[in-house]
């Protein structure tokens, strides 16, 4: 029997069934030791667990008997990010989720269709009440859905996502796999082994799913990162599946978007990274049984038996682009159901020097390479007149490295001098939360300290400095403001800060 | 882009399969004289000068460099795309060569010490099996340390270049220099392997790439003393081996 996820705030109340039933089953979870595999933390270590901040919260302790070393291999650590396998793992992940919550939840007594409700926060921007309060609807303390250490965007414990900081821009991805060298990482993620945290992250990765777990994680310090906002804490979190069915639906979304919106074909990627020699995916179902899947597996809502209560899409960014451009609407739509991903990634210009994020902002230059500028200009003037598909352009943040997967900060592109960039949305490149961060820092692990890249998509601003042509200037001024201020002691950097154009 | 992956590729088996031809065919050992290798009471100066005589220092430097021609490529594959990938498009060329020198420098100013270390233990002891059993002692003592670790963790690192100017050449010839030193410090031991086989020099020195090759498969992982080898490489194998028989039974059965 195919169940229906639905929008947390489409449920009825505050404390509807479906959220009520959630709660009991997260208490049940909750009850369950470390070792058990069905348990709550174990679940949450699937995803990642760094001891040292498990301590720290108190949901690791010497009391605790770990499970066996076998488990933890196989169990442990193993979320996908930077990664074309960051939409199947995690689909994986929840349907063993919901599964192991929908058992606790028929033990209960409750319905055996249950079904993880999804955080639709692009409609409205507060907590669901459930996780915000630390009573139960009768007024008792011990609500499991609430959790301490969810500080939101400001810090201050009032956990909201401003509606005017997340978009579906990535459902306009034309393809699934992206590249990492420089161009668009595509809406799953550029192609890698087993990446238990990749360089890169895809489109629908690094907006809306990081920006939303660095909203509402948020942090008190470096040290002391909101559980949603650091890797190895976010299983911890309630709201964690919440979140994630809703990047899981957006999937979905963007897949019915366009006949031409397809899963990777590639043998590795239905395969998943068992086929190459390295770690299955593999979860445990009730009772503890072993789970092994594939991304292929992943692909099909019928087959996997559940279903969305909303898969429709927004208006594609590409066609607002050709029109921007001069293109008809007629014109433009058709284009844009036809384009696929362009061939061809060159760098336009980059900064000079790495930055320091340090404080309330940071700013850096970009020189543009002058023949590779007259090479863009040249094809977006021949978009408008021939209504051939334009290049598209990107800024990138190379090796962002430091201490603090907290930090999450906007970037403008030339914001008039001495204005107040919120007041410049036009200028936004894109949101950027260093989810990650901390471990893909580190030299001796499975980083080599090469940080992370992020890359926004800033055709709009870059069509708007063309048609100005403000882009002559031969420079684009970057501005990062952060959501709070940075700590010296984050110590976040970034290596380069380039433009990259990909076209046919 | 992925037609320029392609050509960029092509001409890097091309260099390798080239050198591996012209080492197969031309490549003539170290001559050892015959009155130090005896075992006479010469005294080690003299016999190095005799050794150099009959090895002049160019032979020795190209039959180096033709060893790095053909071992080199398939190691450095990825991080001459991440050059090429992040330099501008005019520049691509020229950061390359930059990388390729400064990595073939260092390896270069490793191989005089390889060759002298070879030499020495060749006119100190006239049992070639001795010198062959200590350079794979501590090629084995080397694989399994934290140090090695170390080193192919850095093999790993794609650093920020700069775009424009003589940053941009000095970022390429310096990634070249750390790249070169931490594949010398990941490598150095197995490279003593070839130069301690005699006529298997050749088939040693293959071995040795696909080794080295096999094992930077694997990603970065923390400091530890473990065996570490070419597990990863051996594993796809044998996955794609039993997929064409098995299809799906492998996908399950593949878990840690």
């Amino acid at each position: 029997m195919a169940s229906t996820r639905r929008n947390v705030w489409a449920l009825g109340s505050d404390w509807a069934d479906p959220i009520l039933w959630y709660a009991r089953g997260v208490k049940a979870m909750k009850a369950r030791a470390l070792n058990d595999r069905t348990g709550w933390r174990f679940y949450a270590a699937i995803h990642g667990i760094f001891p040292p901040l498990w301590q720290q919260y108190g949901y690791l302790s010497s009391t605790d008997t770990p499970p066996s070393q076998a488990d933890r291999n196989t169990y442990w650590n193993q979320c996908q990010h930077g990664s074309w396998y960051f939409l199947p793992w995690h689909r994986g992940y929840l349907i063993a989720f919901e599964a192991v919550i929908r058992d606790a939840v028929v033990a209960l007594g409750g319905p055996n269709d249950w079904a993880l409700p999804y955080w639709n926060y692009f409609k409205q921007d507060g907590l669901p009440p459930a996780f915000a309060s630390a009573n139960w609807p009768d007024g008792t303390g011990d609500n499991p859905l609430f959790v301490e250490q969810r500080y939101g965007p400001n810090g201050d414990g009032n956990v909201f996502v401003p509606l005017s900081e997340v978009n579906m821009n990535a459902l306009g991805e034309p393809d699934f796999e992206g590249v990492a060298s420089g161009g668009s990482p595509g809406f799953g993620g550029v192609g890698t082994g087993f990446a238990h945290g990749g360089r890169v992250h895809g489109a629908i990765e690094t907006q809306p799913h990081d920006w939303v777990h660095g909203l509402v994680g948020g942090g008190l310090s470096p040290q002391e990162p909101g559980l949603m906002s650091d890797p190895d804490t976010a299983g911890l979190d309630p709201i964690f599946w919440l979140h994630h069915a809703n990047i899981d639906r957006l999937w979905e979304v963007w897949r019915q978007n366009s006949a031409a919106h397809v899963d990777p074909s590639k043998a590795n990627w239905i395969n998943g990274p068992a086929s190459i020699g390295e770690h299955a995916f593999i979860l445990p179902m009730p009772g503890g049984q072993s789970w092994t899947y594939t991304p292929g597996e992943m692909s099909n809502l019928a087959t996997l038996g559940y279903n969305y209560d909303d898969l429709s899409a927004p208006p594609s960014p590409l066609v607002a682009r050709l029109e921007r451009l001069g293109v008809g609407i007629t014109e433009a739509t058709a284009i844009a159901r036809r384009t696929a991903m362009a061939k061809t990634v060159e760098l336009l210009g980059a900064n000079t020097e790495s930055i320091r994020l340090s404080g309330a902002e940071a700013r850096t230059s970009i020189a543009l390479d002058p023949a590779a500028r007259n090479r863009l200009s040249t094809n977006l003037n021949e978009a408008a007149r021939t209504s051939a598909v334009p290049d598209r352009v990107f800024l990138n943040l190379e090796n962002v490295r430091g201490i603090s997967d907290a930090t999450a900060f906007n970037v403008y592109i030339n914001v008039p001098e001495g204005e107040n960039p919120a007041n410049h949305p036009d200028h936004l490149a894109g949101s950027v939360a260093l989810f990650g961060v901390r471990k893909a820092s580190t030299a001796d692990d499975k980083h080599a300290g090469d940080g992370l890249t992020y890359v926004l998509d800033i055709s709009g601003i870059i069509d708007r400095l063309h048609l100005s042509r403000a882009i002559e200037a031969g420079q684009l001024h970057v501005l990062l403001v952060p959501r709070n201020p940075v700590a010296d002691e984050a110590q976040i950097s970034i290596g380069r800060i380039s433009v990259f154009r990909q076209s046919n | 882009m992925w037609c320029a992956t392609r050509r960029f590729s092509g001409w890097l088996v091309v260099t390798s399969l080239v050198a591996w031809l012209l080492l197969a065919f031309c490549w003539n050992d170290v001559t050892i004289p015959a009155l130090c290798s005896a075992g006479l009471r010469t005294p080690l100066s003299d016999s190095f000068s005799m050794a150099f005589v009959l090895n002049s220092p160019m032979q020795l430097a190209w039959g180096w460099l033709l060893m790095l021609a053909a071992m080199t490529p398939p190691l450095i594959a990825a991080p001459l795309r991440h050059v090429r990938e992040r330099s501008l498009a005019n520049r691509r060329a020229r950061a390359m060569s930059l990388f390729v020198i400064g990595y073939g420098a260092v390896w270069t100013i490793a191989g005089v010490g390889l060759q002298l270390v070879a030499l020495a233990a060749q006119l100190a002891s006239s049992d070639a099996r001795m010198g062959l059993a200590l350079s794979a002692s501590a090629a084995t003592l080397w694989q399994v340390s934290p140090a090695k670790q170390w080193c192919l963790n850095r093999c790993h690192r794609r650093p920020q270049l700069a775009a424009f100017g003589a940053p941009a050449d000095r970022a390429a010839f310096d990634f070249g220099l750390t790249h070169g030193a931490a594949c010398v410090g990941a490598c150095w031991a197995l490279m003593l392997l070839p130069l301690f086989a005699g006529q298997a020099h050749v088939l040693t020195m293959l071995a040795v790439m696909l080794f080295a090759f096999a094992e930077r498969l694997e990603n970065a992982a923390p400091l530890a003393w473990r065996w570490r080898g070419p597990g990863k490489a051996l594993r796809i194998i044998a996955v794609q081996a039993r997929m064409h028989l098995a299809p799906r039974a492998i996908i399950r059965e593949s878990s840690h």
